[in-house]
């Protein structure tokens, strides 16, 4: 941890549970954020004292008001600052003289309209730095906190929220709005509720780290639209998942490719913003959201119910074809029908109707009210085999809607094990709906959206203790081979090694490099040939050719010596005639691999998440397909064998319609021997292995071509 | 006309759009962070300051002026 985030840490904690605060900016005039922040926090009921500053005002609603924050005699813990942006400055600077540790900024006219705004927040950071502040902001909606021992409302939203165990941070404080009135219609409680804005002292990593040890907090929610430091959030996000448990769950947005456009390999061009982001929370066990509505299922799935140890579930409804569509949704999301104990099923049997279904998913039919239900719940729960329930209601003529839903609160209080429930349809069933939101049962208007929650729920416990790397140490890397080479070409302004220069870069850390050799005569080559073994494959190597086969620089299966003779002069013949004013090295000739599976490894730079490494299935078409996977360096073994798995074709791989099993161990190494290198050598800007040819089970693979580009100081 | 005129009638025009009393309000003084004008207010400053000097001011810079020093200086280069 560095100096600075021990002091957020230290003063975070005077932001939601500060005994004074000072309002730096109030005004009398209803409908203003400067007053509208004030009236929150009386409104909020809070647990301190409040000291509205103002140059003008004498008192206002009904509270002594002072001229400057360094007039009050007392300890100011907070400062919230609603003065215009170009006088921010000033009032912070007395906040500072003050003593004041801790500020939140709402004002906007920051780095956010640039230019002067740019200079502003320069001078805002500066200043809290002088004083070893902190602040959130600015450009924000302000924060909430509502723990009972503080009930702080320091923000212009409408209205305070339930307290609740999920923290919500957000980067847009418009969207806080939305958020904040979407649950309240929902009953969904918060326990810290922060804008953080333009982030511009305290980020999104210091408040998950802050949430991390808040004990009223059992989920974390974040809207991101930018990813400023992607390694520190992977590093907080697998801290806090780790050490607390805590879920976190992301809504990203601008998922656009912009930035994969001007790629020069394969790996630049299919490694877009947004797949190197899916990538780095999938390795940091983030669970992103692809929208608010998904991103509150699962957070209340995780808020108000215990995980289910298993994923057997119990199904109980009472109609037919919402229990076929939670089933279907459910075995497709991964879990699984509970075979009930013969105990279960006579109860049942005893209990319900002869034209009910008893077994998994139970259909009290129809006409069933709140006593068939409780029959159904309590022998679900009683059930050893069952480790979740869930509840479909879809509303019939007969159906007591409000009973039901009280006596599914009433029964799952008694057990230890979630229940999760979906009344189907909506006006109807609202009244049942805000029975279950009021008594914290999880409620979802479509049994999809409840599968997809519960399984992401179990999942994550499932993984949670995977996403700590154990990275592996190779004892057979020469980093300094390596390092010289791509040292040596950005010396010589050189953007793109050659693919003999690469083999020699790729086989220092233990990469499976053929055996090959430069030849610049047809002699040598035929000589090289006879060396290595028939079949053979030749390629021009030319600092200047990128794309050797368009240049018909490559002649492959070449049989005896006198093919290799007439390939090398084809070779010069065609490179001459396509691509005249190239500078030859020579003419590379390597064994011939003509069986196995072609795949491709890469690796590219983000300017966020640093070392992006790429698996897919290799060829010419890698592009078109797109089937490809993607992880942050360092790649542990974990995080490999998950690549392979993650694409659609990794079935190829598995052994489909009669091949061979191919030698995935081998890939999984190559893979994390990459890793290595992308960490050691920062100077690599993008790399293609393709194809990584790979061979039966246990055979190994081989590296059939690779090119290298290096970050030269052009670049 | 000398600038400790052109300040005294500033700080004139100041304490009647502000409505305060001219000997609170000191050179130095900031119009928002000291003297508490919000934006409505730093529109009829300047629209004042016309009024008062006969001159017409480029609204954008003139809103750019902070404190009462300024706005002395801002307004003599125009007379």
């Amino acid at each position: 941890m560095t100096l600075k985030s021990e002091i957020h840490k230290k003063n975070l904690e005077k932001i939601f549970y500060p005994d004074s605060v000072a309002i730096i900016g109030a005004n009398k005039v209803r409908g203003t954020v400067p007053h509208d922040i004030l009236a929150n926090i009386l409104k909020a009921d809070f647990n301190g004292i409040v000291f509205p500053v103002s140059p003008r005002e004498k008192f206002i609603s009904g509270i002594k008001s002072y001229q400057y924050v360094v007039d009050i005699n007392d300890p100011v813990d907070l400062a919230i600052l609603v003065f215009p942006s170009s006088v921010c400055h000033m009032a912070l600077e007395q906040c500072g003289q003050k003593g004041i540790k801790s500020a939140i900024i709402i004002s906007a006219g920051f780095k956010e309209v640039g230019g002067e705004g740019i200079e502003r927040e320069k001078q805002i950071k500066a200043i809290a730095d002088k004083y070893d502040m902190s602040f959130i902001g600015p450009n924000c909606l302000g924060v909430i906190n509502t723990d009972p021992s503080s009930r702080i409302n320091a923000s212009f939203a409408r209205k305070m929220p339930e307290e609740g165990t999920i923290g919500f941070l957000s980067q847009s404080g418009a969207l806080c709005t939305a958020v904040l009135d979407y649950a309240q219609a929902k009953h969904i409680g918060f326990s810290k509720f922060i804008s953080f804005g333009n982030k511009a002292d305290i980020s999104e990593i210091d408040l998950l780290y802050y949430l991390k040890d808040d004990p009223k907090t059992k989920v974390i929610l974040m809207y991101l639209e930018e990813v400023s430091d992607g390694i520190a959030l992977m590093k907080a996000a697998q801290d806090v998942i780790s050490t607390s448990g805590k879920p976190i769950l992301i809504l990203k947005s601008g998922r656009t490719s912009e930035g994969a456009s001007a790629a020069a390999s394969h790996t630049g061009s299919l490694a877009g913003s947004d797949e190197i982001c899916d990538a780095a929370f999938k390795q940091s066990g983030i669970i992103r959201c692809s929208n608010i509505e998904e991103m509150f299922n699962i957070a209340i799935a995780f808020a108000y119910q215990p995980p289910p140890k298993t994923n057997n579930i119990a199904i109980i409804t009472n109609a037919g074809g919402p229990g076929v569509l939670t089933t279907d949704a459910a075995i497709h999301d991964g879990l699984k029908l509970a075979a009930f104990s013969e105990e279960t099923t006579a109860i049942l049997k005893k209990n319900l109707p002869k034209t009910a279904n008893i077994k998994n998913p139970v259909d009290v039919i129809g006409d069933a009210r709140a006593d068939r239900y409780n029959i159904a719940l309590t022998s679900a729960f009683n059930d050893p085999a069952v480790d979740a329930v869930f509840v479909i209601l879809t509303p019939q003529s007969m159906t007591d809607i409000d009973l039901i839903a009280r006596e599914i609160a009433k029964v799952s209080s008694h057990y230890k094990k979630p229940v999760y429930t979906s009344f189907m349809g909506a006006a109807d069933v609202q009244e049942g709906i805000d029975v279950l939101q009021r008594n914290k049962i999880p409620h979802y208007s479509l049994p999809e959206s409840m599968s997809k929650a519960v399984a992401t729920v179990y999942k994550f416990n499932q993984q949670k203790h995977d996403i700590v790397k154990k990275e592996r140490i190779f004892n057979d890397l020469k980093p300094e081979i390596a390092k010289e080479i791509l040292n040596n070409a950005i010396a010589k302004n050189i953007g793109y090694l050659t693919e003999e220069t690469a083999l020699k870069v790729l086989g220092a850390y233990g990469l499976p490099v053929l055996e090959s050799y430069l030849a610049n005569t047809p002699d040598k080559a035929v000589q090289y040939a006879e060396k290595i073994g028939f079949p053979v494959v030749m390629k021009v190597m030319s600092e200047d050719i990128v794309h050797k086969f368009d240049v018909g620089g490559v002649v492959l299966n070449i049989q005896n010596n006198d093919d290799a003779r007439t390939a090398y002069e084809t070779i010069l013949k065609n490179v001459q005639t396509k691509q005249p004013g190239a500078k030859l090295k020579g003419v590379l000739v390597t064994k011939m691999i003509s069986s196995g599976e072609e795949v491709i490894l890469g690796l590219k730079r983000d300017p966020s998440f640093n070392s992006v490494i790429m698996f897919g299935l290799g060829g010419i078409f890698v592009e078109i397909f797109k089937d490809v996977s993607f992880r942050i360096a360092p790649v542990d073994e974990i995080s490999a064998t998950s690549m392979i798995n993650e694409i659609k074709s990794s079935a190829i791989l598995k052994g489909a319609r009669g091949k061979a099993v191919s030698d995935i161990q081998s890939i999984v190494e190559s893979i994390m021997r990459l890793s290595k290198l992308a960490t050691d050598c920062p100077q690599i800007k993008e790399l293609d292995i393709n194809p990584l040819i790979v061979l039966e089970e246990g055979k190994g693979c081989y590296i059939a071509d690779a090119k290298i580009m290096v970050l030269t100081n052009s670049k | 006309m000398e600038k400790s005129d052109v300040q005294k009638q500033v700080i004139s025009v100041v304490a009647k759009v502000l409505k305060m009393d001219a000997s609170e309000i000191s050179p130095d003084a900031n119009f928002i962070f000291d003297l508490g004008a919000d934006s409505m207010q730093s529109l009829e400053l300047i629209a004042g300051f016309e009024e008062e000097f006969n001159i017409e001011m480029d609204e954008d810079k003139a809103l750019a002026v902070q404190t009462v020093s300024d706005a002395v200086e801002f307004i003599y280069n125009y007379l």
